[in-house]
């Protein structure tokens, strides 16, 4: 590891899609695109930490699938939302 | 689900299973990420099974807070891998990692979401998080904790867990803050030997499932259900056996495991930490008496509509309770 200064922008990519997850947002899809955010911020993390390994690849091709399996089961969820309340907006979370 | 039956069901109850023992059981930590993800995929569609609002609501709580807290581990995972730090335990690393996993759990002072998603379950799926949900994170727990993090992490699941049930009426919800405490008691056996932890958790599982079907049969989710409809005395005696036997008193089944633990704390003086278990577990006793206090002293309604099932076939309601008042003194016998 010759470089360590590029984690920085890993700690912050990842901290800024945390932050918006946890943020009071209107509508669920932007939670989702920041869970979305992170993904993407590990995947590249992932990528330069597997570089060091002789180029195997292959756990992040596996990570890559996962990822994208949970990314739309938060698609689908937000779809049954949709079709019972009408909207996404978070105001409409009054039950629990 | 349009059509929901029962193989769908089957299929993402194997999956579920499946997934544990994917995470429990893998070479690297890589693997727990990916057993706990598969987890998450196959306990979604067993929750969201129709199309009310509150089922909806629930699977969307379930699966916003489940999915931070596994993205978040695999970061952290990424974060260990890099640094190489792969046999200190007392760091920064191992409180993220420990963080995540107790956010998995419904751990305090990640707990908030527990209460609300177990109101809005049935009762079979209520057990399946209670119990099965609760292996793979506490395994993984074991694999890499912070001992420090995690004696002030029970501290809060014990106050939390006893103090956060004082004010409930709906059965679930009770029972919810009941397995808040009862975590900080099996996150206290892990660090003790897993074993301890095996025993701990087998017992409050049996505890659960006697005391869930005991809800599930009765259809009852409120406190006031209880003493409203004219129930049986023997299923009124089970209840009570069931609340006291959770509570961990002592001629019952769920007295043995925190006797272990006790005589763990005394022995190697964690004063402090006896005393916290002892008193959250009088709180917690003061109001499952309450409840029980109550259904055997009211005057009922006489209805007509009460469930027959339970009148004619009480086999299950007694095995459960001889199960609940004799194991104790019958394990004995077996360790002879």
């Amino acid at each position: 590891m010759l470089i360590y200064d590029i984690w920085f922008l890993f700690i912050y990519m990842f901290s800024v899609g945390n932050l918006i997850f946890v943020s009071k947002n209107k509508h669920l899809l932007v939670v989702l695109l920041s869970l979305e955010f992170i993904v993407l911020s590990i995947f590249f993390f992932f990528l330069v930490l597997l570089m060091f390994i002789d180029y195997d690849m292959y756990m992040l091709m596996v990570f890559l699938v996962f990822s994208v399996c949970e990314g739309s089961l938060g698609l689908s969820i937000l779809v049954s939302m949709i079709r019972s309340h009408g909207n996404d907006y978070f105001q409409s979370f009054s039950m629990l | 689900m349009l059509t929901n039956n029962n193989s769908n069901k089957m299929f993402f109850l194997f999956i579920l299973f499946f997934s544990t023992l994917i995470s429990i059981s893998s070479n690297s930590w890589f693997g727990c990420w990916i057993g706990l993800e598969i987890n998450l995929l196959s306990f979604i569609p067993l929750i969201s099974n129709s199309k009310n609002l509150l089922s909806v609501e629930t699977s969307l709580k379930y699966f916003l807070t489940q999915s931070l807290a596994s993205i978040n581990f695999l970061f952290m995972i990424l974060i260990k891998f890099s640094l190489l730090k792969n046999f200190n335990m007392n760091n920064i690393i191992s409180i993220m990692m420990n963080s995540s996993l107790l956010m998995k759990m419904g751990s305090a002072p990640f707990h908030f979401w527990f209460p609300n998603i177990v109101e809005g379950l049935s009762w079979m799926n209520n057990f399946m998080l209670m119990t099965w949900q609760k292996i793979s994170p506490m395994i993984l727990l074991s694999y890499y904790f912070n001992k420090n993090f995690l004696i002030f992490m029970i501290i809060m699941n014990l106050i939390i867990g006893s103090l956060g049930g004082l004010n409930q009426t709906s059965l679930r919800k009770l029972l919810a803050f009941s397995s808040i405490n009862n975590l900080g008691w099996m996150i206290f056996s892990i660090m003790i030997s897993e074993n301890l932890w095996l025993f701990y958790f087998l017992i409050y599982s049996m505890m659960i499932f006697m005391m869930i079907s005991l809800f599930f049969l009765m259809n009852m989710y409120f406190m006031n259900q209880l003493f409203i409809n004219n129930m049986n005395f023997f299923i009124k005696l089970n209840l009570l056996i069931n609340f006291l036997s959770l509570g961990g008193l002592p001629p019952f089944m769920g007295f043995m495991p925190k006797w272990i633990i006790i005589n763990f704390l005394l022995i190697n003086k964690f004063y402090f930490l006896t005393f916290i278990f002892m008193m959250t577990s009088l709180i917690i006793i003061y109001y499952y008496i309450r409840i029980i206090y109550s259904s055997f002293m009211f005057n009922y309604f006489k209805m007509k509509w009460v469930n027959l099932l339970m009148k004619n076939n009480m086999s299950l309601i007694n095995l459960s309770s001889f199960i609940s008042i004799s194991s104790m003194i019958l394990s004995t016998f077996i360790f002879m």
